[in-house]
């Protein structure tokens, strides 16, 4: 109908994207996409650039996008410069589930990590896999973070 | 001939008048706790004093009663009356007590008795009487060593349970536990077993590796639990007498979740392997296992049913943790827990009728019981963390335990041993010298 | 163009306005009921009274009509004459007339009764009148059928279970209760839905003390698997001597002198 009707209906769209997007922004620097922790920090390295952990929504052992990203990396710097060490994949659990079960699902988490390395070359026989349920939390904490930080999968040198 | 029956008949209701019967319906009394005097025992002349590893006790007469009365005051369903009130001497109440003295302080029972302490015998006799009805409820005696006075303070304290409550006691038990200290990041664990009241602590494992989950056999001797010996979490048993251990067979994985069967032959428990994780049972004589489930969810938390035929357990096959039942061969599995929220260790009462278990939902921890068909859900306690109940010998108490929540600097965790009633009163703190966490009940020692 | 947008806003506006302000209209304010409050009927005497000569004579009426060639021996109405002759309990000939009226309309409507009781916790008893039975007068417990005792061609076991009306009034059986209430320390370690009834038969003295006592289904107190029953059977025996004298009425000792008392504590655990 002319122009100023359409630079007015493009003008409400434009800024109505703009809003929706400072959400989803705010979402992102919370540290945690869904239920997964995100962050940096309790991150330690295997090498240079290679994370040593992956995290895990609550009760579940799938793995994330970013957690594949992780273990492609592991899996490569496996077959490169750490091609002569053997490793033990730790599973572990926030502490908000029964104490068994939490055994149980930190296996499964390792196990996840582990059958993943697998596709990627690297033997069987040089991954073990340790569950250490919620006995071994990196974060003390009582709220959803540091739940968050503890729901993991590290992978470790083993000698 | 039929007209003198019938003037027969209505002079008899001439001669026998009707009498009223006034019925009154009594539907309600007071739930205050029993009251009972306990008198201090009376120790015969020619007793010598107690000498244990930790004191020397002179007037074991005396300490007897008090662990009798504390025992009462723990149940929840004796008051046990203050001593400086009694007016009869322990002697005299013995040998022929005074109603009417005890009536006047309001008790309904007493208990009285006596004990003689030689260099490697003490001998023990009580008496229940009902002060009300102004007689002789049980008279026994006991003997033994005198480092047992405890026990035969906790037989005494059954004894006078079961005649009161008809149902059998509980107080000649012990407890295993997890003793816990250190940060919440590095907790430093051993094995602890002590009397249901928390006396004679010992410690049966150093500290050097993760222990968790122990649980009693039915004969008491042994206990199984899961050991991080080695960096290798498998299930253990270990004989408390002789304190030997041994891991329970040769799993290529690891092993947890262990509980005995009813017979205490077999030790029941989970494997995990590959991200799956089963019920297996090993027999303890024959060493022969035999795999219960085979699902690709993870079952856990396995518990025999008191008579052996059947076992609950902990699945995730349905996508969240639910209650399983099923027979002792892995047939017949049938899911019980439908409500809303997570379900997880079930453990079947020693009577049968009911399975307690430890409910999450909207993020608060729940302690309950159900009945074996799932039916009943009953929840006794909510907590921000609590799980693993345990049952009672008697069916009639869960002890539990509580982690408390830590504050923004990750400080003020802790860990503690709770009991309960089945109707859900009487939530009480076990004191332990440590903190601690999975308790587990054994069975009366006294047969 | 403007005009058009004009309109729009216009008319957009209307609409707006008028849904606003008719909403409100359509919203009915929730009728504001009273809540329900449940009416016990209980029928109170001002005084004690016993109708056993209403009852007897209805009931031997009809039974003379059943048998008239047999010459009966009118001496219906002895025991109702004995009654008589207890000076406070002579109902006026008025009352007679209320409490027929009072009776006949409690045995038309066996099943109002029986809320009736229940919704009070004083008014337990029920009163079961069989007119076809000379053994009318007949004591009729919870557990008790009503077939064993027809069996029962005696009236030597007439005991006759009386409504509160008939012996005790409202007010003095309330006070028994709550007397005995007070002295019964329930066992708490009883099992859920089991049969927790024990009911104890006394003989008292005029001054409410036991000379008597009697547990009726004493066969459980030792049978195997009802190891409770002995337990509660003796509270509830704790209970009534740790509370003598028990609270009875003043007069009509008669009438009182067999007291039965049915500990139930069902109700008390169900909670």
């Amino acid at each position: 109908m002319g122009f100023r009707m359409n630079l007015r209906n493009f003008l409400v769209i434009f800024f109505a994207g703009l809003m929706l997007n400072a959400c989803a922004t705010v979402k992102k620097d919370s540290m945690l996409q869904g239920d997964v922790y995100t962050g940096s920090d309790t991150i330690e390295y295997l090498a240079s650039g290679v994370k040593d952990r992956v995290f895990f929504a609550t009760n579940k052992s799938t793995l994330t996008t970013a957690s594949r990203d992780t273990l492609r990396a592991q899996a490569a710097w496996m077959r490169g410069k750490g091609k002569k060490l053997s490793f033990t994949i730790e599973g572990h659990a926030d502490e908000r589930g029964t104490r068994e079960y939490n055994l149980a699902l930190g296996e499964r988490r390792a196990n996840s990590v582990k059958d993943y390395l697998m596709t990627y070359g690297i033997s069987g026989s040089r991954l073990s896999v340790i569950s250490y349920g919620k006995e071994r939390p990196v974060n003390s904490g009582s709220n959803p973070l540091a739940w968050s930080q503890n729901r993991r999968s590290v992978t470790v040198k083993a000698n | 001939m039929r007209k003198i029956i019938l003037l027969i008949f209505y002079l008899f209701i001439l001669i026998n008048p009707a009498k009223a019967l006034v019925e009154v319906d009594i539907t309600r009394g007071n739930l205050d706790p029993l009251p009972i005097a306990v008198s201090p025992l009376y120790i015969e002349s020619g007793s010598i004093d107690i000498k244990t590893e930790q004191e020397i006790i002179k007037n074991v007469g005396e300490r007897i009663s008090e662990v009798i009365e504390v025992n009462f005051k723990r149940s929840g369903l004796f008051n046990p009356l203050k001593k400086d009130s009694f007016v009869q001497k322990p002697d005299i109440a013995h040998v022929k007590p005074r109603f009417e003295d005890w009536r006047l302080i309001k008790a309904q029972a007493l208990v009285t008795g006596k004990v003689k302490v030689s260099e490697d015998k003490l001998r023990v006799e009580f008496r229940l009487w009902d002060t009300v009805a102004a007689k002789e409820m049980i008279a026994l005696a006991f003997s033994t060593t005198p480092k047992n006075w405890r026990r035969v303070a906790h037989i005494i304290s059954d004894k006078v349970y079961q005649r009161l409550t008809g149902e059998k006691g509980y107080f000649d038990t012990r407890i295993i536990y997890v003793s816990e200290t250190g940060l919440k990041t590095q907790r430093f664990k051993k094995l602890a077993i002590m009397d249901q009241d928390g006396a004679n602590v010992k410690y049966l494992t150093l500290g050097n590796e993760l222990v968790l989950t122990p649980r009693f056999s039915p004969k008491n001797q042994l206990v199984t639990y899961l050991s991080y010996f080695r960096n290798l979490p498998r299930v253990y048993l270990l004989d408390i007498e002789t304190g030997v251990q041994e891991v329970v067979g040769d799993f290529p994985g690891m092993t947890f979740a262990p509980r005995f069967s009813p017979d205490g032959k077999k030790i029941i428990m989970s494997f995990a392997q590959d991200g799956n994780s089963d019920i297996y049972t090993m027999n303890l004589e024959t060493r022969v296992v035999e795999r219960i489930t085979d699902h690709t969810s993870i079952d856990t938390s396995p518990s025999y049913s008191p008579d052996g035929k059947y076992i609950c357990f902990n699945s995730d096959r349905s996508g969240l943790q639910q209650i399983y039942v099923m027979r002792s061969d892995g047939s017949n599995v049938k899911r019980i827990t439908f409500g809303k929220g997570l379900y997880g260790t079930p453990v079947w009462s020693p009577r049968g009728d009911l399975i307690a278990f430890t409910k999450v939902h909207k993020g608060k921890f729940y302690i309950g019981v159900m009945r074996a068909d799932g039916s009943g859900e009953r929840l006794l306690t909510e907590n921000f963390y609590q799980e693993a109940p345990s049952w009672s010998p008697n069916g009639r108490v869960l002890i539990f335990y509580r982690e408390t929540k830590t504050d923004e600097k990750g400080e003020g965790f802790s860990a503690k041993l709770w009991s309960i009633d089945l109707t859900g009163y009487n939530e009480r703190l076990i004191e332990t010298e440590t903190d601690g966490s999975d308790p587990s009940w054994s069975s009366l020692l006294s047969k | 163009m403007t005009k058009s947008i004009f309109l729009s806003l216009a008319f957009h506006t209307t609409m707006i306005i008028l849904t606003a302000l008719s909403l409100p209209f359509m919203l009915r304010a929730p009728l504001d009921l009273p809540p329900i409050l449940s009416v016990e009927l209980i029928q109170i005497t001002d005084e004690t009274s016993v109708p056993y000569a209403a009852k007897a004579a209805k009931t031997l009426e009809k039974i003379k009509k059943e048998e008239e060639e047999k010459r009966v021996v009118s001496e219906q109405a002895p025991p109702a004459e004995k009654k008589k002759e207890k000076p406070d309990r002579i109902p006026l000939p008025e009352d007679l007339n209320k409490e027929k009226k009072q009776i006949v309309k409690k045995k038309q409507n066996p099943k109002e009764i029986k809320e009736q009781i229940r919704q009070s916790s004083e008014f337990e008893k029920k009163e079961l009148f069989d007119p076809d039975q000379i053994a009318a007068l007949i004591d009729k417990s919870k557990e008790d059928t009503a077939e064993t005792l027809k069996k029962n061609k005696k009236l030597t076991q007439s005991s006759v279970k009386t409504s509160f009306a008939n012996a005790l009034t409202l007010s003095q059986e309330d006070a028994l209760k709550a007397q005995i209430f007070g002295c019964w320390s329930l066992p708490l370690g009883l099992p859920y839905q089991k049969n927790l009834l024990v009911r104890i038969k006394l003989r008292l003295r005029p001054d409410g003390t036991v000379l008597r006592s009697e547990i009726l289904d004493h066969a459980r107190m030792n049978q195997p698997g009802q190891g409770f029953y002995k337990v509660l059977a003796e509270s509830a025996l704790r209970a009534i001597r740790i509370c003598q004298p028990l609270r009875v009425p003043p007069t009509g000792y008669e009438k009182w002198k067999d007291l039965q008392l049915n500990f139930d504590a069902n109700e008390m655990l169900k909670g």
